[in-house]
């Protein structure tokens, strides 16, 4: 699997490590209460298709990213900064 | 046997080796199997359950059966192809799967015990008394199974691993390859070549058919130097691709020094993934042997690896060959021996309307049903007439054809399946198998010269197009272009065991067997006979 950091270009997936699923990046407020923080802590999707999903370019440039793949074909669709992403 | 004259290599120059303590002499250019067959040794090995003798089969890297332990102490590896390990000065190398020697081996016991092994026997007799497994069974299947011994010390060699990036990936180095290759790097593109033999040519290297007016082995060597003189250009050879993965990424292991005596500071073999924007799969094809009573005994071999045998090392298994089968190759293979000087005892073809292609004894509508000979070889072939009678005819070898299967390997790995072509009667790849990747050529199931070269050409330049760079005007060199003409031939009936897989035992009847036992799917039946689960994969 090969994929296109925005920084790097296609690179192999060795370089990257996985982090998880990109619904980390919305953190709830601190008040938002305990359903959404458990949401958010403890539960995920387990999407036989497409997922968006964190990944960190170690052997690269070292940007966070936010990669949108299928699990099933194994096609990557694209790659953002996940700075860019989070705003 | 030497065969005086014959062969394009120079067997001037002496290498010596060792084959079980015996001291024996090559040429540069021999492989292990070449050689041992220069040297008239017919018996190479011994099969994995029944401990039958066994010879060579074939002259690449689909053989099953001459598989040996090369080199010593820790340096040791057992399962090397002797059809695929270079002949170097000074190699030492032992047969495997017999014990105390090759000739006298007590496990081959198992054969005369052959109707208890049948298909699922693993299954059926180890399973009682609960207590009986560590104490017997166990310790006995793992002292019996296993192919060839490790020494168990730690592996000194060095082995490497390194990455490559190019345009366009060339699989294999035949006609249709040499062609792609050609096109792309001439249309500027950066193209790597792979081909798993010392040097490219494919069957070119074997055959005697012209290109060009010239030999279609010189016509190889002429497009090769091209190709070496490209900067544009890397020449992979000794390189198997052995997987196709993701977004255009390949797998390759390079044989870099296993052909050396002494590999100085370069490791024995590097694993390279290479990642190619397009990629033509121009692997060729595989012949098929054909099942019939006794088809495993030393002398009986594939016709198309006789024929490289014959034409490229100038070697053969005996003087007096038959060859069987059920196209054109029949006759093709009779018209190299021939004019070789070997004796043509029978071209037998199993199609009744075959054509008598030359002056020898020629039975059409027959087939082989039987072999006789010693463990040493082949005496003798029986052959059954279109009437049902049998005649035997006294022979040294016997080259077998039962066609050819495309190496549409690479083109399943990413879940992609072929589909079955019934005039062929072979499977073929779909196109965008995998994505990115035509294959061309007979591995596309184009099994002529010139329908290679044009697909070559054609590949290439697909793969130009892809890349946004211009199509190159190249015309195809003139070559044969006989029609595939076969008829299917699976396997033939009557008495005696007839093997499917040489390496793991498997014989027509364990397939029969698991069938009726309702091991019917494909994946079922192979985990039920074992059949395609030793290190040739069937
Ligand atoms: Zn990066």
């Amino acid at each position: 699997m090969r994929l296109p950091c925005p920084l790097c270009g296609s690179r192999d997936h060795r370089e990257f490590t996985y982090q998880g699923a990109a619904v980390m990046l919305d953190r709830p407020a601190p008040d938002a209460g305990a359903e959404a923080w458990d949401s958010y802590v403890h539960l995920r999707d387990n999407p036989a298709g497409a997922t968006r999903e964190l990944w960190y370019h170690g052997a690269g440039c070292g940007a966070w990213l936010v990669v949108a793949r299928d699990t099933v074909t194994h096609a990557v669709f694209g790659a953002e900064l996940a700075r860019q992403v989070r705003r | 046997m030497i065969l005086a004259g014959k062969g394009r290599i120079d067997r001037s120059a002496r290498l010596d080796f060792r084959f079980d303590g015996r001291a024996l002499s090559g040429a540069p250019g021999d492989t292990l199997a070449s050689a041992l067959m220069a040297n008239g040794v017919t018996l190479v090995g011994r099969s994995f359950k029944y401990h039958r003798p066994r010879g060579i089969l074939t002259a690449g890297s689909e053989e099953p059966n001459a598989l040996v332990t090369v080199g010593q102490g820790a340096h040791r590896a057992p399962n090397t192809r002797a059809t695929v390990q270079e002949l170097f000065d000074g190699l030492e190398a032992v047969s495997q799967n017999r014990w105390p020697s090759l000739r006298w081996d007590v496990l081959a016991v198992n054969d005369l015990a052959a109707p208890f092994f049948g298909a699922g026997f693993y299954y059926k007799t180890f399973m009682w008394p609960r207590r009986f497994w560590k104490a017997v069974y166990e310790p006995a299947i793992r002292r019996a199974a296993g192919l060839g011994a490790l020494d168990g010390g730690h592996n000194p060699d060095r082995y490497e691993r390194a990455f490559a990036f190019c345009d366009v990936l060339v699989i294999g180095g035949g006609p249709a390859g040499l062609m792609a290759a050609l096109t792309a790097a001439r249309g500027g593109a950066d193209v790597i070549l792979c081909d798993e033999a010392p040097e490219p040519g494919g069957r070119l290297r074997f055959e005697t058919g012209e290109i060009d007016g010239m030999p279609g082995a010189d016509w190889a060597a002429q497009v090769t130097a091209e190709l070496r003189t490209m900067d544009n250009v890397r020449l992979m050879t000794r390189t198997a691709v052995t997987g196709a993965h993701d977004d255009g990424t390949y797998g390759a292991l390079e044989r870099v020094a296993l052909h050396l005596r002494d590999p100085g500071a370069a490791p024995l073999e590097c694993f390279w993934r290479i990642v190619a924007r397009r990629a033509v799969l121009a692997a060729g094809a595989l012949e098929r042997p054909v099942a019939f009573a006794g088809n495993d005994r030393p002398g009986v071999m594939m016709a198309g690896a006789l024929r490289a045998y014959v034409n490229h090392w100038g070697v053969a298994p005996g003087r007096r060959v038959a060859v069987f089968g059920n196209g054109d190759d029949v006759a093709r293979t009779a018209h190299d021996l021939a004019a070789a000087g070997l004796e043509v005892v029978a071209a037998i073809d199993s199609r009744p309307d075959a054509a008598r292609g030359g002056d020898w004894a020629h039975h059409p509508g027959s087939v082989v049903c039987g072999t006789a000979g010693g463990r040493d070889g082949l005496e003798a072939v029986t052959i059954r007439k279109p009437g049902g009678e049998t005649i035997r005819l006294a022979c040294d070898a016997l080259a077998m054809t039962g066609g050819w299967n495309p190496s549409v390997h690479l083109a399943c790995h990413l879940g992609g399946r072929p589909q079955w072509d019934a005039a062929r009667a072979a499977f073929v790849p779909r196109p965008g198998m995998v994505p990115g990747m035509d294959a061309v050529g007979a591995a596309a199931g184009d099994f002529s010269t010139a329908a290679c070269l044009a697909g070559g050409i054609a590949a290439g330049n697909a793969a130009l197009s892809a890349l946004g760079r211009a199509a190159q005007a190249i015309d195809a060199p003139a070559a044969e272009d006989a029609p595939y003409a076969i008829a299917p031939l699976w396997s033939v009936p009557g008495k005696g065991r007839a093997w499917l897989d040489f390496q793991n035992d498997v014989t027509v009847k364990d397939v029969l067997l698991a069938a009726q036992e309702n091991y019917a799917s494909v994946e079922h039946m192979k985990r039920y006979t074992t059949q395609g689960m030793a290190t040739d994969q069937g």
